[in-house]
């Protein structure tokens, strides 16, 4: 019995919480490094406030976090509805969907080291910038980008580590639906509920490993970076 | 040419801040005043740095408060903050270019100040390659010197630009930066408390305090008044003579100065001959007598009148206003400034109007503060 048999299924899991990762980290890209860098730099009354929110998804349960986006995809909310215009099909229970619950889920392991780092090169460098000739855009790309390079690695690899392990929202909002929502994490879970503990063993030794080896590089190549996470 | 006025008012922190003063076309203008009376603020302003003051400024006819328009990097001023930065992602010659890439535009139609010229002066050959990382306090601050004067701005800010540097690079780099405030044109405003500083490269200089301006005017006025010494403290109260070079002694490395017929005695070899050089006396180095000594213990015996007494009532100490006679020629008078013991006054007898001849030590004349005009 060859191994791609034996795990036939369980490649498309695979393949789906790779796409999961990558796809999430994309949009924090986009939307936490905007709020790490207004964070860090711009707010001064409202930093307390979003600070909270932003690291309310490390404290609360998954299960409420879970709860409050079945309840915000719903097909009656204004959000659900412009996703079945948009693309025929409910928000739950869709990749998207899950695409949005990771979103929500890893953002402070997006924004707080690269805020962290940010907030370590300081206003004084910026300001330096800007008085020898650079705007805003020429400072972002060639001050701020190059000097915290270390803070968006370490932001793209805890979040996409992260992102991969998720387990309890993705199972609310996703159903775990195989081949479409059903991530490596569900897959272990349901092995082990159905007692095939060899498949369980080779996803869950695999997931170690992957999160080994990653955590390693991060730690190897950001010696003296300090994960400010939990 | 350039003109620079500038109108704050408004509370940053715990300051009050009201500033008005226009600035002096050219030279070098001391900024001055105790920590926290709002010398850096004044100069984030210029920059375009804060924007919750009620702030006028106006640059050759340009009303630069109008931020929208004028953003911090259209800036005409090269700032060098309290603590300089070097991006430490590039080499010390990329931050040269740093500077030079984002201000070529603007270099075309001007004298250009070149990075050869910069390099040579401030001495930056050998470390062209190196990173910021492991440069020392001196060396960074010689590059961030050069690239904000790569900048090519129009008027050059410098906010306590060598508070960290041993006495030695200190004086090199005061002298650098006064032939280039003469070779460029370039006028600069320089934030300092020190004495030193002020009497080699101050031309003018604003007094602040508590956010507001105290006084104002040339150096050599100021150094002698009673607004200055407030500012810096009676230990640190001095006092800035000017004198006309007649003799440099090539063996003894000492020069004689002219005083209105007076002699000085300074060490080493400042200015040429009929240059006008200016020395600071500290008052606490200075000796008083009513009567002619015989002594050669002190190179230098001057002659005056007492024109103040001022008796501190819970210090031991006195301070005297002494005016220089003219022996000579009758150019303006010149002001000294004594401090010595309640208890020396009283035993010389000394009083208001009273003839007094000074004693000063060559030694105790501050060897920094030469400028010939």
């Amino acid at each position: 019995m060859d191994i791609y048999h034996y795990l036939s299924s369980d490649f498309t899991s695979i393949l789906i919480t790779l796409k999961l990762a990558i796809v999430t980290c994309f949009f924090l890209a986009l939307i936490g490094t905007p709020l790490a860098y207004f964070l860090a730099f711009k707010s001064k009354k409202t930093k307390p406030f979003i600070e909270t929110i932003v690291t309310l998804p490390l404290v609360l349960p998954p299960t409420v976090i879970g709860f409050y986006l079945i309840m915000f995809f719903s097909p009656e909310t204004l959000l659900g509805k412009t996703f079945i215009l948009l693309t025929g099909e409910q928000l739950i229970f869709s990749f998207y969907g899950l695409v949005l619950a990771s979103i929500i889920y890893s953002l402070p392991f997006w924004v707080q080291p690269l805020q962290a780092s940010f907030e370590k090169i300081g206003r004084d460098t910026i300001k330096t910038s800007h008085s020898l000739g650079a705007g805003p855009l020429d400072t972002f790309l060639n001050v701020i980008i190059p000097l915290c390079k270390k803070g968006f690695f370490t932001s793209f690899i805890i979040s996409f580590a992260h992102t991969l392990g998720e387990f309890g929202i993705v199972l609310m909002v996703g159903g775990g639906i195989h081949g479409k929502t059903k991530v490596i994490a569900i897959s272990i879970y349901d092995h082990v509920e159905q007692l095939s503990f060899g498949k369980a063993h080779i996803l869950a030794g695999g997931m170690l490993i992957l999160s080994f080896i990653i955590l390693l590089t991060l730690f190897y190549f950001n010696k003296r970076t300090v994960v400010r996470i939990k | 040419m350039s003109n620079l006025s500038v109108f704050l008012k408004g509370k940053i922190g715990n300051l009050f801040l009201n500033f008005e003063h226009h600035f002096k076309s050219d030279g070098i203008t001391i900024l001055c005043g105790p920590n926290g009376s709002g010398k850096t603020t004044i100069i984030s302003a210029l920059g375009g740095f804060i924007n919750n003051l009620e702030t006028k400024i106006f640059f050759n006819g340009i009303a630069l408060h109008e931020i929208d328009k004028h953003p911090p990097n259209k800036s005409p001023f090269g700032i060098m903050f309290q603590n300089p930065i070097l991006f430490e992602h590039l080499s010390v010659e990329e931050n040269l270019d740093f500077a030079i890439k984002r201000n070529q535009l603007k270099t075309q139609d001007k004298s250009l100040i070149s990075k050869e010229y910069l390099i040579n002066q401030l001495e930056l050959n050998s470390l062209l390659k190196r990173s910021p990382e492991n440069l020392s306090g001196g060396e960074k601050l010689r590059v961030v010197l050069a690239r904000t004067i790569l900048k090519q701005p129009n008027y050059l800010l410098l906010d306590e630009p060598m508070s960290d540097l041993d006495i030695r690079y200190k004086s090199k780099l005061l002298v650098f930066l006064k032939d280039f405030n003469k070779k460029f044109k370039i006028p600069i405003l320089y934030i300092t408390h020190s004495i030193d500083e002020i009497s080699q490269i101050g031309d003018q200089i604003v007094l602040i305090k508590n956010g507001k301006k105290i006084d104002s005017g040339s150096v050599s006025n100021i150094l002698n008044r009673s607004s200055f010494v407030d500012l810096t403290g009676k230990f640190e109260s001095s006092s800035i003579l000017e004198g006309i070079v007649s003799r440099h002694d090539q063996n003894l490395h000492m020069t004689t100065l002219d005083l209105n017929g007076q002699k000085l005695f300074v060490p080493g070899l400042p200015g040429n001959l009929n240059d006008i050089v200016r020395v600071r006396i500290r008052s606490r180095d200075i000796l008083l007598s009513s009567s002619r000594i015989k002594t050669q213990i002190t190179e230098n015996e001057l002659q005056g009148i007492i024109s103040s007494i001022e008796i501190e009532n819970n210090t031991a100490f006195s301070e005297l206003v002494i005016v220089l006679k003219n022996l000579k020629n009758n150019r303006k008078k010149q002001k000294l400034r004594a401090r010595i013991t309640t208890y020396n006054l009283k035993n010389c007898k000394l009083l208001i109007n009273d003839n007094v001849f000074i004693y000063i030590s060559s030694v105790s004349i501050d060897r920094q503060a030469y400028q010939s005009k």
